[in-house]
């Protein structure tokens, strides 16, 4: 073919192809006709008066409760500032505003607003718990400032704030990488400590979405679409309230905690920690200063003492140490105790300064005698005493549903020689056996040990959810005749003439326990804790059961620098007892 | 008679200069000046979309538009001849890019499409778009009779169907898709028989249907669905749909005034710097704006095809086609989308949407146009 006439042919179909696009643009063109002059008028007007507009549906955050169904964490209404940046002409004269009106220094405002320009073009919460005043003031700016929008939405409450504030948690808003990783939204409320955390997932619900008309003031006209939200799972707690209020009394102006347990299932029924600290502060916006004040305070009250911190157990330990005699044949031996001890060339003290005289193992766990237990250090490896308590759950985390949970410490040579880069000293042994020197035990370890012997041996799991699934429990190794041999000494402790823990003792029941002294310095002589300053004044314990027939409730008090346990901590209990076995009680026990 | 698949000799080095200077007022302008009105009152667009936007795009756009002027002036002086002759070469390179891409490239909007460099970002596809339309040239303009052989055709839709393959692969449906048009055109030229027509848009129809089955993501499927149905989802693609259309009729006869389009500055708009730009035009500049846009697209393209007319070879109608194609498609598939004519899927204005890489191609093709007709009758 010759070559011009083939390529006219090519243009000749180029044309045609040419003509057809014409041809289809015409049709867009009719098509943009029809929409902008036909129906101009009613998109004009759609435009001017039905707005789409997407609003969220916060879904109500599931309802924490105690054993009776009381509420411990709730909602209530709240009105929430949202400011959407698209629609600002000037975010920070938008800012400014928003200060004025609520009342605020405009800094305060800086972060949430830096957060709505990570959000684009969706709207933030800037501020929450208006006052009706406030959201009257913002609807009656609606026109000039559309940018703001006020929508009310669930805010957390805490009926008992800070009483359970170590038990429930509170809430944060969710992190940037939170966000970033497309679980939350910016500005959402997430559970950052304690059950709030633990069961975040459950507890949050899913948000919905609604599509509203809305006018050209902003004003809803009508629903589009609806995707409704779905509230998050309530989730009920073996706490029992009056019993957690009883021991907050009893702590206020103390440091320290208290926390029981039902020792047939690991249910807690109480846990306190003191000081405490209102978690209704972070159920808005924290603001700066109360959380400084928090966080600088000496005693922490943000920690939760229960299972967060750990101390020497002082002579709470010779429960677990009087397991071991009986396996050296001591339970009947008699060790004659004039106050001291001379072992490898250094002198231990007994707390009784004229001495218990002769003891066997019940009397020496009575009277809490140090040179009984001292002498069974001396006859026992650490290694041994380090493999009893790990049966009782020390030195490792009780599995409790909390996060941030210590393991504490149970020494060991092995331990010894890997942390503290040198070997396990014999002397040190003897200030072990009385629960003294490198070994940390929480307070709920110690609930949970003082359960095991209880309950005849089992090792169960503390929780603090109702439906707990996963509650579990192991059977000890231990001779039912021997813990009923110590349970026996543990109500002499408190019943018996010469015991250290006759002030928790009941009369309408029996109460068994064992009174524990951590000391906070090495003492070599006998000094009063009177004498002491207070941060120096030892730690007390006081760690029982009751009924000692067939336990019901473990109770563990830890009062820090509150001196003895037999005057610091076991006073306490009775009240407690009281409260939890009182006539009118009903639930006895976990169903 | 010669032949045109006889190889040339390739030289960026002009024969004859002083002729081909001369001849430049000769040339015809009609697509650079269409182009630089829609540029023009693109770059306005893009600023006022920006309005309510954390950056304004004007300064990047017009760096964009400098960028592509200077592009125009390098493939006027570049024989269109020679672009073509090496064509494999440029097809090998942007291929070995798209599978770099694949490989290593890092993941911006969804799809593996952009290779860093500097804010810049290049996209190895739109370079394979030009490579693979000046290589189709090339192929096609060696057949010799007035209907493509079976063969001819398998190797043209070969040669398309490895780019989009690949970038296909990178989840850029929308950059894989502007080739069908493209080589379409160019084969259609190049005279393909009605029984494979037929052929054609039957395996299309099976292909098309296998693909909504197996090959689609369900945000994809739910676009289509919600083109088909629009209330099916008020919160998605519907919702946009309806606020575009709501944008564009609500600009009635001369619009809402430049920077006052309620449903552009109040954010109503998704996207409406890059492919809904002609929405916010549209409620702005009212028909009458939308009147002035497409009187320049088809002046473009009727421009283009006088140049084609007069062109010296079957490669430069082919090429011409090509390109045209690709342009046009997009303008097309684009104003329809906006109206609701078509799905809302990725795909720009030539000249008026903000975007880098894209902004180069269709200056590219601007250039490409002039330098056939300079070179419409220049002895070889």
């Amino acid at each position: 073919m010759v070559e011009r006439k083939h390529k006219q042919i090519l243009v000749k179909r180029l044309w045609g192809l040419t003509r057809l696009a014409w041809l289809v643009m015409l049709v867009i063109v009719g098509r943009y006709w029809a929409i902008q002059i036909l129906d101009g008028e009613l998109y004009r007007e759609l435009s001017d008066n039905n707005r789409l507009r997407k609003q969220e549906i916060q879904a109500p955050r599931g309802v924490i409760t105690d054993r009776h169904g009381v509420a411990l964490a709730e909602n209530v209404p709240s009105y929430n500032l949202l400011f959407d940046r698209a629609a600002s002409a000037d975010p920070e004269a938008s800012q400014a505003f928003a200060a004025r009106i609520l009342g605020v220094d405009v800094a305060t405002l800086d972060e949430p607003f830096a957060a709505a320009r990570m959000a684009g073009f969706k709207p933030v919460r800037v501020a929450d718990n208006l006052s009706l005043g406030q959201v009257a003031r913002f609807d009656a700016v609606h026109l000039e400032r559309p940018e703001f929008d006020v929508a009310v939405a669930h805010r957390r409450l805490y009926r008992f704030g800070h009483q359970v504030a170590h038990v429930i948690g509170y809430l944060g808003e969710a992190s940037r990488t939170e966000v970033e990783a497309g679980h939350y939204k910016v500005g959402d409320r997430v559970g950052k400590k304690g059950i709030e955390r633990r069961f975040q997932d459950e507890l949050q619900g899913s948000d919905g979405e609604r599509v509203v008309v809305v006018d050209s003031r902003g004003r809803v006209l009508e629903e589009y679409h609806r995707a409704p939200s779905s509230a998050g799972r309530s989730i009920a707690l073996t706490l029992d309230l009056r019993l957690q209020q009883t021991a907050v009394r009893l702590l206020d102006g103390k440091v320290g905690s208290i926390v029981a347990l039902d020792p047939r299932d690991g249910a807690v029924r109480a846990m306190v920690s003191a000081p405490s600290f209102d978690p209704n502060l972070f159920a808005g916006r924290l603001d700066r200063r109360d959380w400084n004040a928090l966080i600088e305070h000496p005693d922490d009250p943000l920690q939760n003492r229960v299972v967060q911190n750990a101390y020497p157990p002082g002579s709470v330990f010779k429960l677990v140490m009087a397991l071991a005699a009986f396996d050296e044949g001591m339970q009947h031996t008699r060790i004659y105790c004039p106050g001291y001890s001379r072992i490898y060339n250094h002198r231990f003290r007994c707390w009784k300064r004229g001495g218990h005289g002769a003891v066997d193992l019940r009397e020496a766990l009575k009277g809490s005698c140090n040179v009984y237990f001292h002498e069974l250090g001396r006859r026992l490896e650490i290694d041994r005493i380090a493999e009893l308590s790990r049966f009782f759950g020390l030195g490792q985390a009780t599995g409790i549903d909390l996060d941030g949970e210590r393991p504490g410490l149970v020494p060991s040579t092995a331990w010894s020689e890997k942390t503290r880069r040198h070997p396990w000293y014999p002397g040190e042994t003897i200030s072990v056996a009385t629960g003294q020197g490198p070994i940390l035990t929480t307070p709920l370890q110690v609930a949970t040990m003082v359960a095991a012997i209880a309950n005849g041996g089992d090792r169960v799991r503390p929780h603090l959810r109702q439906d707990d699934a996963t509650a579990e429990r192991d059977k000890l190794p231990f001779d039912a005749a021997r813990l009923a041999f110590i349970r026996d000494a543990m109500a002499a402790v408190v019943n018996e003439e010469g015991g250290t823990g006759r002030q928790a003792e009941l009369e309408t029941m029996t109460v068994a326990g064992k009174t524990g002294t951590a000391q906070v310095i090495a003492q070599e002589t006998w000094t009063s804790n009177d004498e002491l300053a207070p941060e120096n004044r030892d730690h007390a314990w006081f760690a029982s059961f009751a009924p000692a027939e067939h336990p019901e409730l473990v109770v563990v008090i830890m009062v820090e620098h509150g001196g003895g346990g037999s005057t610091g901590a076991a006073p306490l209990a009775q009240e407690l007892y009281a409260t939890f076995f009182d006539t009118d009680h009903e639930h006895d026990g976990p169903t | 008679m010669r032949r045109f698949s006889t190889p040339i000799t390739s030289t960026t080095v002009l024969p004859e200069p002083r002729s081909l200077v001369a001849r430049l007022g000769t040339v015809n302008w009609t697509p650079l000046a269409a182009a630089l009105v829609l540029s023009v009152i693109g770059m306005a667009t893009v600023h006022s979309a920006s309005a309510e936007l954390p950056v304004d795009y004007l300064p990047r756009q017009i760096a964009w538009v400098v960028i592509g002027l200077a592009l125009v002036a390098l493939m006027l002086a570049i024989d269109y001849h020679a672009l073509v002759d090496q064509s494999p070469l440029y097809y090998g390179v942007s291929l070995a890019l798209v599978v770099l891409v694949l490989a290593v490239g890092r993941e911006i909007g969804g799809a593996r499409s952009w290779i860093g460099i500097g804010s810049f970002g290049g996209q190895p596809a739109e370079l394979a778009k030009i490579a693979t339309a000046l290589l189709l040239a090339r192929q096609l303009s060696r057949a010799h009779g007035e209907f493509l052989s079976f063969k001819e055709m398998v190797i043209a839709v070969t040669l398309v169907g490895v780019p989009v393959t690949f970038i296909f692969l990178q989840d850029d449906m929308g950059s894989a898709a502007m080739f069908v048009p493209m080589a379409a055109a160019a084969m259609l030229v190049a005279g393909v028989r009605l029984r494979w027509l037929i052929a054609a848009g039957l395996l299309a129809f099976l292909l098309g249907a296998g693909f909504w089955q197996f090959g689609m993501q369900d945000y994809q499927r739910a676009r289509v669905a919600s083109f088909v149905s629009p209330e099916s989802d008020p919160l998605g693609a519907g919702y946009q749909m309806r606020q575009s259309k709501i944008a564009v009729g609500s600009g009635q006869l001369v619009g809402r005034g430049y920077g006052q389009g309620t449903q552009s500055q109040l954010r109503f708009l998704p996207a409406r710097h890059t492919d809904f730009t002609m929405a916010v035009l549209a409620e702005e500049w009212g028909f009458f704006g939308v009147v002035i846009v497409f009187g320049a697209y088809a002046a473009y393209l009727g421009s283009a095809v006088s140049i084609a007319t007069r062109s010296r070879d079957r490669a430069a109608v082919l090429l011409i086609a090509a390109l045209i194609a690709l342009v046009m498609f997009h303008v097309l598939y684009n104003t329809a989308m906006v109206v609701g004519l078509m799905p809302i899927t990725g795909i720009p204005l030539p000249f008026l949407s903000y975007g880098g890489s894209f902004m180069l191609i269709n200056f590219a093709t601007v250039g490409l146009l002039m330098s056939i007709d300079l070179r419409r009758d220049a002895p070889r």
